[in-house]
């Protein structure tokens, strides 16, 4: 039964099944999980049902679990789905988003590192069920390390008949529809843009990664101009479990909207980082509350000290402020809490020393840094903001200069309307957020902007 | 900075006589690389990585063998190359420091980090020691915060740093018992 609070109703993790991590194993005996130990262990059955159903019932098993995309916004993976004209018979693709660089996010790279094979097998699901036939996982050019697992483990796939001629895709099956799946690791080159979904599709046709203006939307016009489904790796790795347990059993965890709004069911890879005690990646129902997070599973903030902040999952995301402690980490939090949206749930948290005015500077650098410079509002408006953060820091600004910063930050993002992806939207609700939540802060930084008035005393008095 | 243009127009391109793309690459990239896409330009990032890998930066030779062989124009390789930060189009040093610098880096003291580094080597950040042997830059976020602040150390990870360690993985870098590892070795270039 679906959950209206949230309690922790998890007695085994389902994405870290293999990965041994607290509360349910040790750290130190994470190994990377090879084919042999995954199928020991329950591994490739929930392709094998998903093989024994047609297709579109697959997506509708989907589409019930209201799975909800696990890489920053939240659609639903099974509708997302549905949008795939029929197939023609030309090319379709997969492009699997594993280009993992928003800052306090590390959840996809610990699935890579040591179960990759929860990942393909999770590919060849969707494969299966959109009627995908080639596939490509666009890592970021820095997991050096997890492109090599990866790597590793697609050779061990071919090899056992996953993909390619041999490949399960390629049995007649159920659907009467065989077809070979391909499966390939494409490595990125160090752009932050590149997660943006249609900058991944021009990563991997060669080019700079320069979103492209939708519509036409990937699922109609994609890679190299034909249908693409794109979804993150921790997504795709839910699949198989969807697929053995079936969709109820993935509605257990996580919780209702509280709010009417579309709920939020499932675990979520949790990536805790900054000043507490035990920081790392934790699978946990959706809808904790970020104290319970912090105080049970963290060790709570870093040397006893209080909390001041934390952002949701990304620097994308802005910020929860000090009296946002209890926040519930769900997919209702960016209506409730004032911030962007859930984002990857993986909470930067910060203690009570924290320079706030720092934070926004370093966030305010690397959206500079990273505007991939094709829209006016973002490619300016992150070089100013930072300038101006930059200036606020070195106590060198007045107050209307964070005036000047706000109505920059408002000014940028596909919400507004002045650029064509989300990367400036993320630079505006971070800078916007920061100086709203600890505006006193920016004000003690700052001198006073004095506005010289004069009045004529002799027309006051009427004479 | 991505997005800055490079002046192109008016470039002189360095040339060797001996190709820069092996034949052993360009039978990979066409064996391996090209058929994995619908157009060969798809298989220019791993085009690129290889050449990457083996020498360190892309030189502007390698990009005109590449664009023949995938059949591109030279400057459609030259605008991805500028692109990425990953891809270098001046020789770096023989050793690759990348700290991180982003959120949860910075404020668990990586800034120290760099600082300790700076010192050690006796260069800035972006520039690269009088021998050749590290170029050290910042990069934005390595994707490993729950263990700041981090660094790569060429294709290795180092988690969990502070000064002293990566001073002390500096030195055996330098006297040559530093050993490959970190979080994973990479064996061989993928």
């Amino acid at each position: 039964m679906p959950k209206k609070t949230w309690e922790n109703t998890l007695t085994q993790h389902h994405l870290l099944k293999r990965i041994p991590t607290a509360p349910f194993g040790n750290i130190r005996d994470r190994h990377i999980v090879g084919y042999d130990e995954y199928v020991k262990t329950g591994g490739y059955e929930g392709l094998r049902k998903a093989m024994a159903m047609k297709p579109a019932d697959v997506t509708s098993q989907v589409k019930d679990s209201v799975l909800r995309g696990r890489g920053g916004a939240g659609f639903p993976t099974g509708l997302k789905w549905t949008f795939l004209p029929d197939a023609d018979g030309g090319q379709r693709y997969l492009a699997i988003n594993a280009d993992e660089s928003e800052p306090g996010t590390f959840k996809d790279r610990l699935l890579m590192d040591f179960d990759p094979h929860g990942l393909l097998e999770g590919i060849a699901i969707c494969m299966y069920a959109c009627r995908l036939n080639k596939a490509y996982i666009f890592i970021r050019g820095e997991y050096h390390h997890q492109a090599h697992v990866l790597e590793e483990a697609i050779k061990e796939a071919y090899e056992n008949g996953i993909f390619g001629e041999k490949g399960l895709l390629n049995q007649a099956g159920v659907s009467g529809d065989p077809f070979v799946g391909e499966c390939y690791v494409h490595r990125g080159a160090g752009a932050y843009i590149c997660g943006e979904e249609t900058a991944l599709l021009e990563g991997i046709e060669g080019k700079r990664g320069w979103p492209r203006i939708k519509p036409p939307f990937p699922a109609l016009k994609g890679l190299f101009g034909r249908p693409t489904i794109i979804n993150n790796v921790e997504t795709l790795a839910h699949l198989p479990f969807i697929m053995s347990d079936g969709s109820d059993a993935f509605k257990n965890q996580g919780v209702e909207s509280s709010i009417g709004g579309p709920p939020s069911f499932g675990t979520k890879l949790m990536g805790v980082s900054g000043h507490v005690e035990k920081p790392g990646c934790y699978e946990l129902e959706l809808g904790i509350p970020l104290r319970t997070l912090i105080e049970d599973y963290c060790g709570g903030i870093r040397g006893g000290k209080k909390f001041k902040g934390a952002i949701p999952g990304g620097v994308s995301m802005g910020i929860l402020g000090r009296d946002q402690f209890d926040a519930e980490m769900d997919f209702d939090i960016g209506r409730k809490y004032d911030v962007l949206g859930l984002g990857t749930s993986g909470p930067t948290v910060f203690d009570e020393d924290t320079d706030m005015v720092a934070v926004a500077r370093n966030i305010a650098r690397f959206y500079k840094h990273e505007s991939c410079g094709q829209c006016t509002p973002c490619r300016e408006g992150s070089g100013w903001l930072y300038q101006i953060m930059t200036r606020i820091e070195a106590g060198d600004a007045k107050t209307k200069d964070l005036d000047l910063a706000m109505e920059v930050a408002k000014s940028m993002g596909s919400m507004p309307g002045t650029t064509i992806c989300g990367l400036a939207d993320g630079n505006n609700w971070a800078a916007r957020t920061i100086m709203e939540k600890y505006h006193e802060e920016f004000e003690a930084r700052v001198a006073r902007t004095f506005v010289p008035v004069t009045i004529d005393m002799a027309a006051l008095s009427g004479a | 900075m991505a997005w800055i243009m490079k002046n192109s127009a008016d470039a002189q391109i360095e040339t060797r006589d001996e190709p820069y793309l092996t034949p052993d690459m360009e039978k990979k990239l066409r064996e391996v690389y090209m058929p994995r896409y619908e157009r060969p330009k798809g298989a220019l990032f791993p085009a690129l990585h290889m050449v990457q890998h083996h020498y360190g930066w892309i030189p502007q030779q390698a990009m005109q063998e590449i664009a023949d062989v995938l059949e591109i124009a030279p400057s459609e390789v030259l605008d991805t190359v500028s692109f990425y930060e990953e891809y270098w189009e001046l020789p770096k040093g023989e050793h690759l420091i990348s700290v991180c610098r982003s959120i949860a880096c910075e404020f668990c003291s990586a800034t120290a980090c760099t600082e300790a580094i700076k010192a050690k080597l006796g260069i800035d950040v972006g520039q690269t020691t009088d021998d050749g042997k590290f170029t050290l830059v910042e990069l934005e976020c390595l994707g490993s915060c729950g263990t700041a602040p981090v660094a790569l150390i060429d294709d290795d990870l180092h988690e969990n740093l502070s000064p002293d360690r990566i001073v002390s993985m500096i030195d055996q870098v330098q006297n040559g018992t530093y050993t490959q590892g970190g979080t994973g070795a990479v064996k061989e270039d993928l």
